[in-house]
């Protein structure tokens, strides 16, 4: 934590950045906050809770498209950075990333693979969390039953959006969910499967498996199994993984040079 | 979209209209207008028969078909899709079908994963001299969701 | 620039929600759940995460409004509480005090609840202080008091999923109470049985173990026949009953006539599932009931309530951690408004009115006489209003005419008014016929606490300055009240007025500011050194012993008739809130859902040739 609280200082201090958007621990709780002075950074902390700092560090980057900011940076909120540059929606260049390595209890809990950024000042790197336990024994059940049991999954749904306003690769201004003719307004639970499939598949080849998703669904529906297995979906036809590198685009981004088997 | 809602009012009638004996499908086929329409029209002008279970909606290009459309006429209840374009490499628009190509086995192992066959969702490639493969084809597929069943969409929305 | 996260509690449904409001440059751009909220663990309904929406609408009052010849024009402040004084002191000089009547607003904060309690009965001098609590739980507060001596949701949202059998009747609670409804999915995900009585098929009965639908009105019928069955069987709970209730005889004696023969035919529910409910309901070792407006808005709103008390006390299912009789309040801070007192026959924390003790506790500190007689209820108010009896009105943040029953009826009434003060945010159908207009600020501009359906105490902290030249309420009640002389109202902060509550009521006496930075309290709190609590009744009922009151079935004061043929029940929306004062002018709630609907059962519609989507024209005998 003084490693993290020293960096920023000195980042603030040197006019690198204008302002370091992280976690502040306030009321008994952390929550996001810019950071844009050395007073208060006492109340700067690392915490094993989880928002989505990427998505909303956009709001700032978009009003002041000059300045330059540092931000917290996770494993998953580095991959996130690395999907929103190729999108044109933020610009590494004008941003100084600090990371942090989570707890093994946080990597275990987010059953992350790469629970850290590839430079961290704080934590120690964890150990990845292998295999997708509820992937697993979904994959495992049989068509119908796997029908039966999304389709009671999508009937929880209070269609509040939480995953989609969680999500910190979706930005548009304009949502496919709130297309009236696909998903008629006003439902709940909103029209199953397709309100869950548009959004499925606007993640394919982009969602970097950060789980904010579920976090935020307050009746518990397995989104992130829906998004982790079309991960591999696309890893396995494609080649691609989201959030790994900042050379290569998204294939379902462009329409190809060659049929898309003979790429990657 | 308008062309999906229309679709919506055929598929009710196409259900009352078919015999009770067989289960008749309803398959939204979307047909490129330059390779895939013509080859059905092409099929109709050579009076090659297939089964009408199809109801062809024509679109500029299959790369245009996006999946929201696959999605929504299995919401509403369709048995099937077929999507059809110009062979690869034979697009009007050059490289439209190279997006198609990469998106519709997505858009199966989607389907799949959410328990529905992924055989319901066919990718083919007919040319617009190609009437006998277009009516082969629709042949195929009809009956291969003939012998999936009813969509378990259907009556959901 | 600047871009921080104020935490503070949701504003719109009595879930009590921990939310982050975002503010970018001193503007709100956003609301955030707040991950380690006890109530919502990071999830929100769309409500609450739109809740900045209506906050900075450009349709919020920005200006004191005065009428002049039939129209609004701004003023300043003087001359609008010059005028809001000056009217309210002629009228109480002239008329008496008991001319007088106000409203409170379960939007409000406590304490601006309670400082309107207090301008009522120790500046005015009349108890006429009533809330739209009276529309919604009244029935609640009374039957709940009656049976167990405590008016408010026995156990805590968290505890919810604990349950092992949660009966869910007269709530719709994925749309009202979206975040309690994810308590119930996962008490069931545990494998707790789901029984949901509702007379329309709703999104919980899709995952119910038993759901059936009672004819509607008719649930004291079914409480009893499920009763019957239970003490034929012998299912009840004969040890806590010896130790803990009275009055089991009188409801053994009543509940008897009540065959389940009989209540099959009145319900149209089946004995079988009659059986079912009992069996899995009184085999439950914590059976929860949940219960909302489909309950407490009827004309024997307070008869259902007593019944479904009778069924937790027949099963000992009461006063055990994730076992209890639960009230879904609606608003965010309707529980507070009545804890406040805003209430005609009592006064903060439930101490009656007209008890000389608690009254006199209450005179000593205002330095004031106050009146002893109880006040009018909303419903007498407007009846009063319409018979010239009440010749003026003070309504805080509430839409009466479109909130009570018979909207001709409250538009008259108010109309009659010699004046009519309305400290509102935005110009609500009810403010349109008010003579003064006071702009009031939103959540997200002032400090203070609101008390969430489960008792619990919660802040609700300043985001942004008020827009224009609005006010934080609890400022427009003291400088009010000081305009008409009154004393004790030069508060400095919102804390300094909880501090009186405290003192005041014994309920609250624990709670301080500081104890609830980071989580809140749950009344009773009556020290300090009291954690608060977390389900009630646990040793002994608030009252001592719980008490069974036996109860008969009576049919609606309305039924079907050839005249009107159908039977009309209201129902709620996730997208939208109450009146729609708020939620209204959220886009993002617009655009899902911008109107009421009706539904039909497709036989009904058939018969009248009405197809999806059709605009209808409903009428009732009340026009």
């Amino acid at each position: 934590m003084e490693a993290l609280r020293a960096k920023v200082a000195q980042l603030l201090k040197e006019k690198a950045i204008s302002g370091f958007l992280g976690l502040k621990l306030e009321h008994g709780h952390p929550s996001p906050f810019l950071f844009t002075g050395e007073e208060g950074l006492d109340l700067l902390v690392v915490s094993d809770t989880r928002f989505p700092l990427t998505k909303l560090l956009q709001r700032l980057t978009s009003k002041y498209p000059e300045e330059k900011f540092g931000v917290m940076v996770r494993g998953c909120d580095e991959r996130s950075l690395i999907e929103l540059h190729k999108d044109n929606q933020v610009n590494l260049e004008h941003l100084v990333t600090v990371g942090v390595a989570c707890s093994q209890e946080l990597a275990q809990r987010c059953g992350c693979k790469v629970p850290y950024p590839s430079q961290f000042e704080v934590g120690e790197p964890a150990t990845g969390v292998e295999g997708g336990g509820e992937l697993e024994s979904i994959e495992g059940m049989a068509e119908d039953e796997r029908f039966n049991f999304w389709m009671e999954q999508f009937g929880k749904c209070i269609k509040c959006y939480g995953c989609r306003n969680s999500c910190p690769l979706c930005y548009c201004s304009e949502c496919t969910l709130e297309d009236s003719f696909l998903v008629p307004p006003g439902e709940t639970p909103p029209k199953a499967p397709i309100f869950h499939l548009i959004r499925a598949f606007h993640t394919v080849g982009r969602c970097i498996d950060c789980g904010l998703c579920e976090e935020a669904c307050p009746v518990g529906i397995p989104l992130r199994t829906i998004y982790k297995k079309l991960g591999q979906v696309v890893s396995e036809l494609f080649g691609y993984s989201p959030g790994k590198e900042v050379e290569g685009r998204s294939p379902l981004s462009f329409l190809g040079e060659k049929p898309f088997k003979e790429q990657g | 979209m308008r062309v999906l809602a229309h679709a919506r009012g055929s598929i009710t009638k196409t259900v009352i209209q078919k015999g009770q004996n067989q289960f008749n499908p309803i398959i939204i086929g979307f047909l490129c207008t330059w390779c895939s329409y013509a080859g059905a029209d092409q099929a109709g002008v050579s009076r090659r028969e297939y089964p009408p279970n199809i109801l062809p909606i024509r679109v500029m290009c299959s790369g245009r078909i996006s999946p929201h459309h696959i999605l929504k006429a299995f919401q509403m209840g369709a048995d099937g899709v077929l999507v059809a374009g110009c062979h690869l490499g034979e697009c009007h628009y050059i490289r439209g079908n190279y997006m198609t190509a990469k998106r519709i086995p997505v858009v199966k192992e989607l389907l799949s994963f959410m328990g529905l066959s992924p055989q319901r969702l066919g990718l083919t490639w007919v040319s617009a001299s190609e009437g006998d493969r277009f009516a082969a084809v629709v042949r195929e597929f009809t009956e291969q969701i003939r012998e999936l069943g009813p969509s378990p969409l259907r009556g959901v929305s | 620039m600047n871009y921080r996260t104020v935490l503070t509690t949701c504003v719109y449904c009595g879930c009590g929600c921990g939310l982050y409001l975002e503010v970018l440059d001193d503007e709100l751009v956003g609301t955030l759940p707040c991950k380690t909220h006890p109530i919502n663990e990071g999830g929100l309904c769309i409500k609450g995460w739109s809740a900045h929406e209506f906050v900075t609408s450009e349709k919020r009052l920005r200006r004191p409004l005065v009428k002049k010849d039939g129209h609004f024009v701004e003023v300043d402040w003087g001359e609008a509480m010059g005028r809001a004084a000056a009217g309210l002191g002629k009228i109480k000089e002239e008329r008496g005090p008991q001319s007088l009547a106000l409203l409170s607003s379960a939007k409000c904060t406590n304490e601006e609840n309670f400082l309107l309690m207090k301008f009522a009965r120790g500046v005015l001098g009349t108890n006429n202080i009533d809330h739209c609590a009276r529309l919604c739980h009244a029935s609640t507060v009374a039957g709940l008091a009656q049976a167990f001596g405590s008016g408010a949701m026995t156990n805590s949202t968290p505890e919810i999923e604990e349950a092992d059998c949660i009966l869910v009747t007269g709530s719709n609670t994925t749309e009202a109470h979206p975040l309690i409804a994810s308590r119930i999915l996962r008490a069931k995900e545990k494998g707790a049985k789901l029984i949901v009585v509702d007379p329309r098929g709703i999104q919980l009965s899709s995952y119910a173990d038993i759901h059936v639908r009672q004819r509607l009105g008719t649930d004291v019928a079914w409480i009893n026949g499920v009763m019957n069955i239970i003490i034929s069987e012998g299912w009840h709970d004969k040890d806590f009953i010896e130790r803990r209730t009275e009055g089991f005889e009188e409801l053994e004696k009543k509940v008897k006539e009540h065959t389940p023969e009989r209540a099959e035919q009145i319900t149209g529910i089946s004995q079988v599932d009659l059986r079912r409910i009992a069996e899995t309901y009184a085999k439950a070792e914590r059976a929860s009931i949940i219960y909302a407006m489909g309950i407490t808005q009827h004309t024997t709103g307070t008869d259902n309530v007593l019944s479904l008390c009778n069924l937790a006390l027949l099963t000992g299912n009461v006063g055990k951690r994730g076992s209890g009789v639960n009230p879904l309040r609606g608003q965010n801070n309707v529980q507070g408004a009545c804890d406040m007192g805003c209430l005609p026959n009592l006064l903060s924390g439930y101490q009656s009115i007209a008890s000389d003790e608690l009254r006199g506790k209450f005179e000593v500190e205002w330095g004031v006489k106050l009146p002893k007689e109880p006040g009018l209820t909303v419903v007498e108010m407007m009846e009063a209003a319409a018979g010239g009896r009440i010749k003026g009105m003070f309504i805080l943040g509430e839409n009466p005419l479109l909130s009570d029953p018979d909207i001709n009826h409250v538009r008259e009434a108010l109309q009659r008014l010699d004046l009519l003060v309305v400290l509102d945010i935005f110009l609500t159908e009810t403010a349109e016929l008010a003579d003064v207009v006071l702009p009031g600020v939103s959540f997200a501009e002032k400090d203070g606490t609101f008390t969430a359906t489960d008792r619990r105490v919660q802040r609700v902290r300043k985001a942004i300055e008020p827009l224009g030249e609005a006010r934080p309420d609890w400022q427009i009640i003291c400088e009010l009240a000081q305009a008409m002389g009154g004393e004790g109202f030069q508060y400095k902060s919102p804390e300094e007025v909880f501090g009186e509550i405290a003192r005041l009521t014994p309920i609250y006496a624990g709670i301080t500011y500081p104890r609830i930075e980071e989580r809140g309290v749950q009344w009773p709190c009556r020290s300090e050194e009291d954690p608060g609590t977390e389900f009630m009744h646990e040793k002994e009922f608030s009252r001592g012993l719980g008490k069974f009151t036996a109860v008969d079935f009576r049919e609606p004061a309305e039924l079907a008739d050839e005249d009107y043929p159908l039977m009309l029940t209201t129902g709620r929306s996730a997208f939208q809130f109450h009146t729609g004062s708020l939620s209204r002018k959220s886009p993002s709630l617009r655009r899902e859902l911008d109107e009421a609907y009706l539904e039909m059962n497709p036989l009904d519609a058939g018969e009248l040739g009405v197809p999806e989507g059709e605009a209808v024209k409903v009428s009732s005998r009340e026009g």
